[in-house]
């Protein structure tokens, strides 16, 4: 939420300083996160309200296998009153709301006894990790190359590392992460005859870790060096940068001090997002690694049609969304001091 | 360097001798870049690809992509008389990849010309108009973004049954989101310019402003969003054809073509990097056609 | 007939479709080559994590790979499947009536935290199983039909602790002593002995189950009676091995009981993984990472090009059937020519050569090679599309009728692949242009549930123990909706079966049961197609035992008790 600054502009030459915009920003931001924080309530209780009646709505119930002998009608009938689905819908709508309040986010139908949370917090932290990690790898080689693809424009680097990232964009990343094992792990183990090879699955803090987490990063740093060159060159093109030129700045200072900030917005915004998704998982890096993470929990949920889980792995997104996005508008003033909060 | 390089061509010093119009300048620059033109091309071979691929059929220069030949199963590239091999009902896979193209294209163009009025128009108004509207549409994104999406196209197949439009309508849906904020910050940042201030002094309507100041100096990072999810799009219908939406089997598309390729990765490798191939030239030609149109269109480039 | 099918059993088992050497092959002593303590881990790839610890709420067979090895049912398959040897149970004898089953329990069986096996613990495990509240999945076999009392497990109020208690009591289960489990039946079913060997019927520790409830809990409570099968520590089961550590969604670790009555196992680690993506498997075996794998299909022809990799590949025939349903509501398809004709237009051994790349083999008839029943002399349904297109003109059927027919498909790969295929068959072979209706697996359950289809396939079935009872029952009218969803109607069947079903004398049985399989191939009740193998990967240091019949997602054996690794 920003509205326009109050200070009068003095004219283009220069971007404002930074350090003076924030002093008058310290106590308003933390009103501006509290309020967030107070949104973000009435925006979990939509995604619920939407979710739970979207999934009953969808054909098929928890109860109906997969192929082969379905359970009898005598076991379907116990089964929904032991997880209370023959209530009428608004009444499970309510007595759910009321739990969640609790901190109680149900029993999963798929695994029997255990709670929603226990699932989602014994899944999570591998998860993060491998999103963590591939943010980190992410914001610094995505913005840089997208930097130096758009000082070189036109020129051969540009075309390499852009045509570099246009093919990680359009392999998708299942067929990147099966074709790495292929290479790397063994066909690897056959040319050293097993003295060297990366494990082709699971989770572990070691050599585990390389390709779930260049698979998950690729298509986010194609992205982010594309919406980086793009933003950049059209920040090269303004006149204040013209006159830095003119006044005899260096390359590197021109880039550091006003290229790099200004072109910043559009990849803030992007990056949001893209940290809120590589938490919460990808489903497809852990299917093909193996990784006992929530990313496939949200589909296999559906698949399923576990309805509790459903609600867990949508409610956590949710809230990693919103606090994302809180973040990246909080940034927002920081790269561009015209923007205030209010 | 290329900062001085840039900044010189910025800056036309010569006087034109004759005033020409904001789209036929765009259309000589366009015309200028090599990259572009080679990625029109491309495109127009791609479409040309699609239209004819029936003919083809036709004439037998290429098999019928639905017939099975099931003595050459899973063969590679030059087996059988199939010159880029067959996938694993024996279908020839060079016919199915022109065949792809027809679904796959329509598909990832299409939706983007969904995506972006939508897109635009709540982003252009969130960002502009600001306060409590600007609240409320990005909290709806923050809704959306958690949206169960794959629940959401399950009842949406119940309820209309698969159809090519719940296609579009179900990916669309998904996709808009990112556009909408983008261009929000592009607005934000944008809106306090002197030249806005300038011609909101002079009376200019919102629509005015928007259209002809706001929009062409965001551009850049609209584009690249856009041909990004041209390939976004052609995965995700191969995800919602695994949900029964839209395009059955046996009607090829690059996207089912990957995923059931996938699963042959040792036997027949072939089977899935030719469609991710062709995938990636439709990108590599939307990108350096989307590239090109934003430095034609570059209003501070003008002559 | 007995004779004839147990001595083809055993020439099957001597062809080399078993790995160990019973058949007195050339296998060295173990001793002579085991591989020291530290080296005995064994990986499988069971791909599907069970639902529960709990073996009694594991529904399907795959499920029960992890209940197969931590607890043990009284009795258990011989290796040719001709009959049930002891298990849990040294011996039982059955009372002339055919109504009383007295199981002697084995007089050393130990639970794995060292207690006494008693049959009070037989009796709490069979009610903590058929308790209403907690809706196992698998109750079927036991309340419908055989033990005395259960038959009404589908009317009991689950809200009521009373009436739960009193159905548990009515059960006709009992421990005169603490070697001695009775069970009752309300009518003699020669199937029962196959009925408690599946995994699900356990004993239970009562104080185990309380403890970790926190204390005893009614009857109606459906969350505490299963909070011991959440933690490895508090799972005990009397099986050769027992469950050290779970990590959800990746894999489960069982180390081995060492008070188990049989002797413990010499695999010191058992680690079973949920992998469910086949290139993932298959190149984690590549590595030495996994020792046990079910080979993808479309990995067949890389395993058999490989001269390494093809000597580690075993075919195995599974118990499963596949067939394709006709929904006999919607007009023609009641017509038996007409199902007949969609029959006989599927060239069987394109599908099996060279879709399937030989991992699965051609079948007209219901019960599958490898248990008795199988019986291929009924051909009626061979392939024949001349034969085909007369019967569809003879039904005075056109094109235009059939074509607005769709083939409802589930959205995994291997069925829109096999649909694909079948479809073309039928396009081709009867002049016909219909389409597929590829829809997500619980749709399309939730679909032919309510007959809202009208051909369905691959439909198929399982064997849950190898004896025909579990096989012809499907196609009982009462069946209709809940085990077969194209209803076919067969005069005759429903009362054939049920004599069968309570027949004692087995050769009488066999002859009944081969003139229902006849209805059902002669009517085109189903339109039969093969026979599910499996194409395993063993790695050459493990020695496994294999029993004969399994279900796709546990490969190799379900009985890793004797299994052990060579020095390598």
């Amino acid at each position: 939420m920003a509205v326009i600054a109050g200070r009068p502009n003095r004219g283009a030459l220069l971007p404002p300083r930074f350090s003076a915009v924030t002093e008058s920003r310290a106590g308003s931001l933390a009103i501006f996160v509290t309020r967030r924080a107070l949104w973000m309530i009435p925006v979990v209780f939509f995604v619920i309200l939407i979710t739970f009646f979207l999934m009953h709505l969808a054909p098929g119930s928890p109860w109906d296998r997969g192929g082969g002998r379905q359970l009898s009608q005598v076991v379907v009938n116990n089964l929904n009153i032991k997880y209370g689905l023959n209530k009428p819908e608004y009444q499970q709508f309510l007595l759910y709301l009321w739990n969640v309040g609790h901190f109680d986010f149900g029993l999963s139908y798929q695994y029997e006894g255990k709670t929603v949370t226990s699932l989602i917090g014994e899944g999570f932290p591998y998860t993060a990790t491998l999103g963590v990690l591939a943010f980190l790898i992410i914001v610094p080689v995505g913005v840089g190359l997208g930097v130096l693809a758009a000082l070189r424009q036109n020129t051969r680097t540009d075309y390499i590392t852009m045509g570099f990232a246009t093919v990680a964009a359009s392999f998708p990343n299942f067929v990147v992460g099966a074709l790495m094992v292929v290479v790397f792990s063994v066909l690897m183990a056959k040319w050293t005859q097993h003295a060297f090879f990366l494990p082709a699955a699971d989770f572990g803090i070691d050599d585990h870790l390389i390709m779930p987490v260049i698979t998950l990063s690729l298509l986010p740093i194609a992205y982010t060096a594309r919406i980086t060159r793009a933003s950049t060159l059209d920040t090269i093109r303004q006149d204040y940068i013209r006159t830095a030129w003119a006044k005899g700045l260096s390359e590197r200072m021109i880039v550091v001090r006003h290229v790099l900030k200004n072109s910043l917005m559009p990849v803030v915004t992007t990056l949001g997002p893209t940290f809120a998704f590589l938490v919460t998982g990808s489903l497809i890096v852990e299917t093909v690694f193996n990784i006992p993470g929530i990313g496939r929990a949200f589909v296999t949920a559906v698949e399923s049609r576990d309805y509790p889980m459903i609600l867990g792995t949508t409610i956590l997104l949710a809230l990693v969304v919103a606090i994302a996005n809180l973040i990246v508008d909080i940034l927002y003033v920081f790269i561009d001091p015209r923007v205030r909060l209010t | 360097m290329a900062l001085a390089e840039r900044i010189d061509q910025a800056v036309d010093w010569d006087v034109p001798e004759e005033q020409i119009g904001l789209w036929q300048d765009a259309w000589h620059r366009f015309r200028r870049n090599r990259l572009a033109v080679l990625g029109t091309v491309l495109v127009i071979f791609l479409v040309l690809v699609a239209f004819l691929s029936p003919l083809l059929v036709h004439f037998h220069v290429i098999v019928d992509p639905l017939n099975q030949d099931v003595s050459n199963v899973e063969v590679g590239s030059g087996q059988g008389g199939h010159p880029l091999g067959t996938d694993e009902l024996g279908r020839d896979t060079l016919s199915r990849l022109m065949y792809g193209s027809r679904i796959s294209l329509s598909v990832g163009v299409l939706v983007q010309g969904i995506v972006l009025p939508i897109g635009l128009a709540i982003g252009l108004t969130a960002g502009y108009v600001g306060g409590r509207i600007d609240n409320l549409l990005m909290r709806f994104t923050d809704v959306w973004y958690a949206f169960p999406d794959l629940i959401f196209v399950l009842v949406l197949v119940s309820v209309f049954g698969p159809s090519l439009l719940s296609i579009f309508g179900a990916i669309a849906l998904v996709n808009w989101v990112n556009l909408a904020r983008l261009v929000r910050g592009q607005v934000l940042s944008i809106k306090e310019k002197e030249f806005i201030e300038a011609a909101r002094a002079s009376g200019s309507p919102p629509i005015k402003l928007i259209v002809k100041h706001l929009l062409p100096n965001s551009l850049g990072p609209i584009i690249v969003t856009l041909t990004f999810g041209i390939p976004q799009a052609i995965f995700l219908e191969a995800v919602l054809s695994f949900l029964g939406v839209g395009i059955q089997p046996p009607t090829p598309t690059w996207g089912q073509m990957v995923f059931d390729g996938y699963e042959a990765i040792y036997a027949n490798p072939t089977s899935v990097v030719f469609p991710a191939l062709a995938i990636g030239f439709t990108l590599l030609a939307f990108s350096f056609i989307g590239d090109g149109l934003r430095d034609a269109l570059d209003p501070r480039m003008r002559r | 007939m007995q004779l004839s099918t147990r001595s083809r059993s055993i020439a099957f088992a001597c062809s080399g479709l078993f790995v160990v050497a019973a058949c007195g092959g050339n296998s060295s002593a173990p001793s002579a080559n085991l591989a020291p303590p530290a080296q005995q881990i064994l990986r499988v790839n069971t791909v599907v994590e069970p639902n529960s610890y709990d073996p009694t709420q594991e529904t399907y067979a795959y499920e029960g790979s992890v209940g197969h090895e931590t607890f043990e049912a009284l009795l258990k398959p011989k290796a040719d499947l001709s009959d049930v040897q002891a298990a849990a149970a040294k011996s039982y004898d059955v009372s002339s009536d055919g109504l009383t089953y007295t199981f002697h329990l084995q007089p050393n069986a130990k639970w794995s935290d060292g207690k006494p096996v008693t049959a009070s613990d037989w009796v709490y495990g069979y009610q903590h199983f058929l308790n209403p509240a907690l809706a196992a999945g698998y109750v079927d076999p036991f309340f419908d039909g055989t033990i005395a009392g259960a038959a009404n497990y589908g009317s009991v109020d689950v809200s009521s602790a009373s009436a739960i208690d009193s159905y548990l009591s009515g059960l006709g289960l009992s421990a005169p002593d603490a070697t001695t489990f009775v069970i009752k039946l309300a009518h003699p079913a020669a199937y029962f002995k196959w009925v408690v060997t599946l995994w699900v019927a356990v004993p239970i520790r009562k104080d185990v189950v309380e403890s970790a409830a926190g204390g005893t809990f009614p009857s109606t409570d459906t969350t505490k009676p299963e909070v011991w099968a959440n933690n490895a520590k508090t799972i005990v089961g009397n099986g050769p091995f027992k469950i050290s550590e779970i990590v959800s969604k990746d894999h489960v670790t069982m180390v081995p009981n060492n008070t188990y009555w049989g002797g413990a196992p010499k695999i010191q680690q058992l680690i079973y993984y949920f992998i469910a993506d086949g290139n993932t498997a298959f190149s984690k075996y590549q590595t030495g990472a996994l020792d046990i794998i079910n080979t993808p299909v479309a990995d067949v022809t890389v395993v058999r090009g490989d001269a390494t990799l093809a000597k580690q590949a075993h075919l195995y025939p599974e118990l499963t059937t596949f067939w394709m349903t006709f929904n006999t509501q919607k007009a023609p398809l009641d017509n038996a020519d007409v199902r007949m004709a969609f029959a006989k237009s599927i060239d069987r051994n394109a599908l099996v050569n060279d879709i399937e790349h030989g991992t699965d083999k051609a079948i007209q008839s219901f019960i599958p090679n490898g248990m008795s029943g199988y019986d291929t002399s009924d051909n009626a349904q061979a392939f024949d599309p001349t034969a085909a297109k007369a019967l569809l003109a003879k039904a005075g059927v056109t094109a235009s009728t059939l074509n607005k027919f769709k083939l409802l498909t589930r959205n995994s790969t291997g069925n829109k692949t096999l649909n694909q295929f079948i479809v073309n068959q039928w396009n081709t072979n009867l002049g016909l242009n219909m389409q597929l209706d590829v829809i997500d697996s619980k749709t399309v359950t939730s679909r032919i549930r309510k007959g809202n289809f009208d051909i369905y396939g691959p439909d198929g079935w399982g064997a849950d123990y190898p004896d025909q009872q579990d096989f012809f029952d499907i196609f009982t009218s009462t069946a209709c909706h809940n085990l077969n969803w194209g209803c076919p109607t067969l005069a005759g069947y429903d009362a054939l079966v049920q004599k069968a079903d309570t027949e004692l004398n087995q050769t009488q049985r066999n002859a009944d049961y081969l003139r229902a399989q006849k209805m059902l191939i002669d009517q085109a009740a189903v339109g039969f197609m093969y026979q599910q193998y499996e194409y395993d990967l063993i790695a050459p240091y493990a020695n496994v035992t294999r029993t004969a019949f399994d279900d796709e997602y546990t490969p190799g054996d379900q009985n890793y008790q004797s299994a052990y690794i060579t020095a390598h």
